[in-house]
């Protein structure tokens, strides 16, 4: 390992420059006041929305509490007490739906997989979708029907309806994105029924732009679909398709797939980035050009009359002369069409429509993006739309307006006013999940209808590509919800009709058993459209070029947050205290910008001459815009745009729950409805100083080599460049093994023998190996500031690492760090009660009933993968509190809750191992499982296939296989600890031409 | 001036000495006995809510225990039988009988019964009935005479150490596979060449590491 490559990585910036207060803080396993008990439980009572055990009685009598077997009266067919079943479902978000496998134990659904026969799931999963079980769980959910802040029965809200929504009725429907079938068919005997209807769309970051750029490009509203696996070349232009969104999951394993890499002979794809905030998808980027988010249009419209799109004839701008435009230009049109460019949701119209040019003049339609119209879309332009429905609303145009999911009062632009126009109208209906700020600003004859979770409810939907899929309900809604079909059909015929029934009138019964089996229509898919750009469309797209908005100054710019998007999702523990995928952040919303820019705040290079606040505090900005002005604290982003300002939406909730409500700082004022993406305004100094809870120093290496990366090149001339970068120092023993002091607590002849391999290559970084771990097992949340004490309870963290110029472009590599499992542990060695100890199957194994908390066996290991608890968490989370009994559900059965004072870590999914052990054993007499039949939760759940396990005695298996390839190493394999998660180091396929 | 002690104070340290080692040699076994499962938790026989006989049942009816634990070999746990399977046979016989009430009234409000847990292991024991009754470990091994058993009675221990007895030495507890549900099944007199034949036909190897039990 040579020094330069060990000083280039870092985490932070205080890192990099190894001030005090970074060495101050890794030398401290615990950090300080970590023991100590000054946090009073009134912090984290909001938390009760996490875990469960099923016993926690007293110790009053000599004989354990007295448990109750309740078996049914009569039993569900299929129900085996105690082994899970599976059902195919579809998760609706942003109008798309993605196909799951919702695992069940006696009709409670405790976990979300991926669904395998699923073309937009392909058996992965985004953190959205593992995070579900929670949101169904989540006790802060609306328990009733309100009318003026009363509850009503459904019988008086049928009732309602049925007398109120009279045929000369002027009603109006606000409706989140939606591609469902069956509110298709509302929709229309919906527009049939009333005098005077509209139906308006209406999503914070939605699709609109997009396709009211294909429309201009096309003549038609068409949804470009990118095939990540035909493209070589991908040109992303703001567009963070990695981050958890409606396509993400499909986009992860085809872009993926694109970059495996087995032996010198693969080739893999090369993607360039074009963006102001460092996005996840920026992070896996070859090429990233940083430019103000304003700006990045400019670079579209320069590459279209580089590649001589339609229209763009002779045209130049500030960009046309920057060096990667020409080299991206020419790797582009070098691809015969295998290659994809597409721009992020939020950039304007106009830019769709160039990139829609490019990908014409570049010849990828058909290869790389294909274009296909969307059963759902609706010609009309809904910003403009909504703005009109609002207007109309106070003017008195319409009787009654019902709102279907979304949330207006809080995400929409506050020009618009929103809660002007429901007091205008009065009869409101709202369906919602929660009682949240559009709800609590109904007036007296508004109704909120709780809103049932789609894991209750009856339902379908087209996935991203268009595959129809049938939302299947799990469980009997929790608190008596309705679903949206069933108040739709409500306000449409006046009474009442089973979702089901609903669902089932759309889709006949033709193959209706096959299609609950596999949640989808097989074969079902929206068309490819042959398109071809007007002559006219190219001028168009080329006048709105030349009328383009760049901000001068400073921009802000306004983004979904990584996590709890536009705050629909606040409520969320899991997403909350997921750390973000770049800054690390958890629980807040921080002003994201360069050095360069934050110097201007005086937050200085390095942390140590901070001079505006304490050490552990972050300088805040005032930033005015619009007449609104909020206070941020800075977060300094190397690669982060000049001259730019990212503020992430879905934070400062009034009326979330108790998990979302006042965490972070609501940025909505800041921007207006005509440009909701960017802005100019002014920032300035302020005095306050705000505390962040970010995890990018905890559980630091502290420099060793971890990140082993080299570019395709490099590794064809040099394929065992990544384990020979370490040398192993002392004798060798007859297995090729260092030799060891201590006893070797191994046994190889026992099979199986566990063993897993991440590929550094395929992880992007998303974070969702972290929520499916903490959905397995049963790992609880603990609040901002007990994260702020390093005590974040994750067992599978992602390490984020940058290379390179701080003040530059530097680059990042993610490194996902479960439990190592080392064959010689260094915490088996110290544990004074034998607690942890080594199973036969290769299991570094913690036993939680010896544990008495100590700790040594974190002190000692050098990967920082174990967990302590300072709580009893689950005590308070699950058995305080109003109904203690709706959290308890979301709980694993499988998997023990941990007490107070015990330390835990990566088990390798022990209870899926020993299930699986188990079974095998049933059926063949034989202790392995076949490669494949078992699966880590985050291996299952990773969208891009970065996570192999399996059987390392079984030489045809896929981790037996990564594990003899090239690439793969070890950490910290001079220390002679014999991890079985061993990594195989990252490429780059960077462009020499850019060289 | 007169003696401060009296003689026999002499013998107090003695005293103290053999008392002290005494106090602690019972406290010991005090705990020792009294704090066992052997103590605690073998002849527990909580009263159910209904008077089931496994007598009755399993012994002078001969029902197969699987007719009412129908997952004991496919699931971890045996689960105990739904009111439809009580009904089973109570939809003709003794229909009438006071002593099945709750059970009629379960099957017509749906409600469950509430069956008190006796066999109770703690929630960090993953204990997997299917891994043992599919390898030949016998009901009666663990459950003893069930069938027998007026009203059912922990018969065993069922402590760590008398788990990994058996995970140590599976041989004196293995029978054929299709006598497990044999109650009245005594060990033949080859039973040492018997259990070498099913410990290497199905190939068992029981785990003695903690997280084959918990985790």
């Amino acid at each position: 390992m040579s020094t330069a490559q060990k000083n280039t990585y870092w985490r932070s910036l205080n890192e990099l420059s190894q001030n005090d207060e970074y060495k101050q803080f890794v030398t401290r396993e615990f950090q300080e006041n970590a023991t100590e008990l000054t946090d009073g439980y009134s912090r984290r009572n909001f938390l009760q929305i996490m875990g469960a055990s099923i016993a926690l009685a007293g110790f009053a009598a000599c004989r354990k509490p007295i448990q109750h077997i309740l078996p049914y009266s009569k039993q569900p067919e299929h129900v085996v007490p105690g082994n899970p079943l599976y059902y195919a479902s579809a998760m609706p978000f942003n109008g798309s739906v993605t196909g799951l496998l919702v695992e069940t134990h006696e009709g409670r659904p405790t976990k979300v997989e991926g669904n395998d026969l699923h073309p937009d799931s392909l058996g992965g999963t985004s953190i959205l979708h593992q995070a579900a079980i929670l949101d169904l769980y989540d006790p802060d959910r609306s328990r009733n029907i309100m009318k003026g802040g009363e509850s009503q029965s459904v019988e008086s809200f049928v009732a309602f309806c049925a007398e109120f929504f009279t045929a000369d009725k002027r009603v109006a429907v606000l409706s989140e994105a939606t591609s469902s079938q069956t509110v298709a068919r509302l929709k229309s005997s919906f527009t049939a029924r009333f005098a005077k209807s509209t139906w308006v769309t209406y999503e914070p970051f939605g699709e609109e732009n997009a396709l009211l750029g294909t429309q201009t490009a096309f003549g038609k509203k068409r949804r470009a679909i990118t095939h990540y696996d035909k493209a070589n070349v991908v040109v992303s232009f703001d567009a963070d398709f990695m981050s958890p969104g409606p396509d993400s999951v499909r986009a992860s394993k085809l872009f993926a797939k694109a970059r495996t890499v087995r032996s010198t002979d693969d080739t893999m794809n090369r993607l360039y980035v074009v963006e102001s905030n460092y996005s996840l998808t920026g992070s896996n980027a070859e090429h990233r050009i940083r430019v103000k988010s304003s700006e990045v249009a400019q670079v579209v419209y320069a590459l279209a009359a580089e590649v001589g799109a339609a229209g763009f004839e002779g045209y130049t701008n500030a960009y046309s002369s920057h060096d990667m435009l020409k080299a991206m230009a020419a790797d582009l049109r070098a691809q015969n069409g295998a290659a994809a460019v597409l721009a992020g949701d939020d950039q304007p119209a106009n830019v769709h429509a160039a990139v829609a040019a490019i990908n014409v003049a570049i010849g990828a339609v058909g290869t790389g993006v294909t274009y296909s119209s969307l059963p759902f879309a609706d010609e009309t332009n809904q910003h403009a739309a909504f703005s009109t429905l609002m207007s109309d609303l106070k003017a008195g145009a319409y009787d009654a307006l019902v709102i279907v999911g979304a949330n207006p009062v809080y995400s929409a632009p506050a020009d618009l006013d929103v809660k002007g126009a429901l007091t205008a109208v009065g009869n409101v209906i709202h369906v919602a999940t929660h009682m949240d700020e559009t709800s609590a600003a109904l007036g007296s004859n508004g109704w909120h209808v709780n809103r049932t979770h789609f894991l209750e409810a009856w339902g379908d939907g087209l996935s991203y590509t268009g595959a129809a899929s049938v939302i299947q309900p799990m469980i009997q809604p929790l608190f008596g919800a309705l679903s949206e079909i069933e108040v739709l059909n409500t306000v449409v015929t006046g009474t009442f009709t089973p979702g089901h029934d609903l669902v089932k009138q759309t889709w006949g019964t033709a193959d209706w058993r096959q299609i609950l089996h596999d949640g989808l229509r097989t074969g079902s898919a929206f068309g490819a459209d042959a398109v071809r750009m007007s002559a006219d469309a190219g001028q168009v797209i080329r006048d709105g070029a030349t009328n383009a908005v760049v901000v001068d100054g400073i921009e802000l710019v306004r983004k979904p947050d990584s996590k709890i998007f536009d705050g629909r999702f606040a409520n969320n523990g899991w997403l909350m205290e997921l750390p973000d995928p770049i800054t690390k952040i958890t629980w807040d919303n921080v002003a994201l910008m360069s050095p360069a820019t934050a110097a201007r705040y005086g937050v200085e290079f390095p942390r140590a001459s901070i001079l505006r606040a304490p050490a552990d505090e972050e300088p805040m900005v005032a930033i005015t815009a619009n007449g609104t002005t909020v206070e941020l604290a800075i977060w300094v982003v190397p690669g982060h745009a000049d001259d730019s300002i990212t503020v992430y939406s879905g934070f400062g909730r009034t009326h979330s729950g108790r998990v979302g409500s006042g965490q972070g700082v609501d940025i909505r004022g800041l921007f207006a409805s005509a440009s909701p993406l960017f802005t100019s305004g002014t920032v300035s100094n302020s005095a306050n100083t705000y505390s962040i809870a970010s995890t990018q120093d905890h559980h630091s290496m502290e420099g060793r080599p971890f990140i082993r990366e080299a570019t395709l090149v490099a590794y064809k001339a040099n394929p065992t460049f990544a384990p020979k970068m370490v040398k192993v120092p002392g004798p060798i023993d007859e297995n090729g093994q260092a030799i060891s002091l201590f006893n070797e607590q191994t046994f190889p002849e026992r099979e199986p023998q566990w063993g897993m391999t991440i590929d550094l290559n395929a992880c992007t970084g998303c974070g969702v190996c972290t929520i499916a771990c903490q959905a397995e097992n049963n790992i609880p949340v603990i609040g901002k500031s007990e994260v702020r004490r390093g005590r974040e309870m994750h067992w599978i963290r992602v390490d984020r690492y940058f290379n390179g110029d701080v003040n530059g472009n530097p680059q990042i590599v993610h490194q996902p760090i479960p439990c190592m499992h080392c064959e010689l542990a260094p915490c088996e060695q110290v544990c004074p009660v034998a607690a942890t100890t080594h199973s036969d199957d290769g299991l570094n194994q913690m036993t939680y009933n010896r544990c008495i908390g100590t700790r040594y066996c974190s002190n000692n290991c050098p990967f920082k993968v174990r967990r302590f608890n300072f709580f009893n968490y689950p005590k308070t989370f699950l058995t305080e509190g109003t109904d203690p009994e709706v959290v308890q559900m979301a709980m694993n059965p499988d998997v023990t809750v941990r007490f107070r004072g015990v330390i835990e870590k990566c088990t390798y999914c022990v209870q899926r191992l020993s299930r699986a052990k188990i079974e095998t054993k049933r059926q063949t007499d034989s202790l392995k499982p076949k490669d494949g039949t078992v699966k880590t939760a985050c291996q299952q759940a990773c969208p891009s296939d970065a996570i192999y396990f399996g059987d390392l005695t079984d030489n045809a298996s896929v981790v037996a296989q990564t594990k003899r390839n090239e690439r793969n190493y070890l950490l910290l394999e001079e220390l002679n600890i014999r991890p079985r998660t061993s990594y195989m180091a990252k490429l780059r396929n960077p462009n020499d031409a850019t060289a | 001036m007169a003696q401060l002690f009296p003689e026999w104070s002499n013998r107090v340290p003695r005293l103290v000495l053999v008392g002290s080692v005494l106090l602690v040699t019972s406290i010991v076994f005090f705990f020792y006995h009294f704090g066992s499962h052997e103590y605690l938790e073998v002849g527990y026989a909580p009263k159910q809510p209904i008077d089931y006989s496994h007598r009755l049942h399993a012994g002078e009816l001969g029902i197969d225990c699987r007719y009412c634990h129908g997952s004991v070999e496919v699931s971890a746990v045996a689960s105990v039988p739904s009111t439809q399977t009580c009904m089973n046979c109570h939809a003709q016989v003794l229909p009438d009988s006071p002593k099945l009430a709750l059970l009629h009234e379960s099957w017509e409000t749906g409600a469950p019964i509430e069956w008190v847990k006796v066999h109770d292991t703690p929630d960090y024991v993953k204990f997997d009935h299917s891994a043992h009754v599919n390898v030949g470990v016998g009901c009666a091994s663990c459950h003893g005479r069930v069938d027998r058993m007026e009203v059912v009675m922990q018969a065993e221990p069922m402590n760590m150490a008398w788990c990994l007895d058996c995970h140590n030495n599976p041989g004196p507890n293995l029978r054929p596979v299709d006598q497990v549900t044999n109650m009245s099944w005594v060990a033949p007199k080859n039973q040492f060449e018997l259990a070498a034949e099913i410990i290497s036909k199905k190939n068992i190897a029981p785990p003695i590491y903690c997280n084959a039990c918990h985790y």
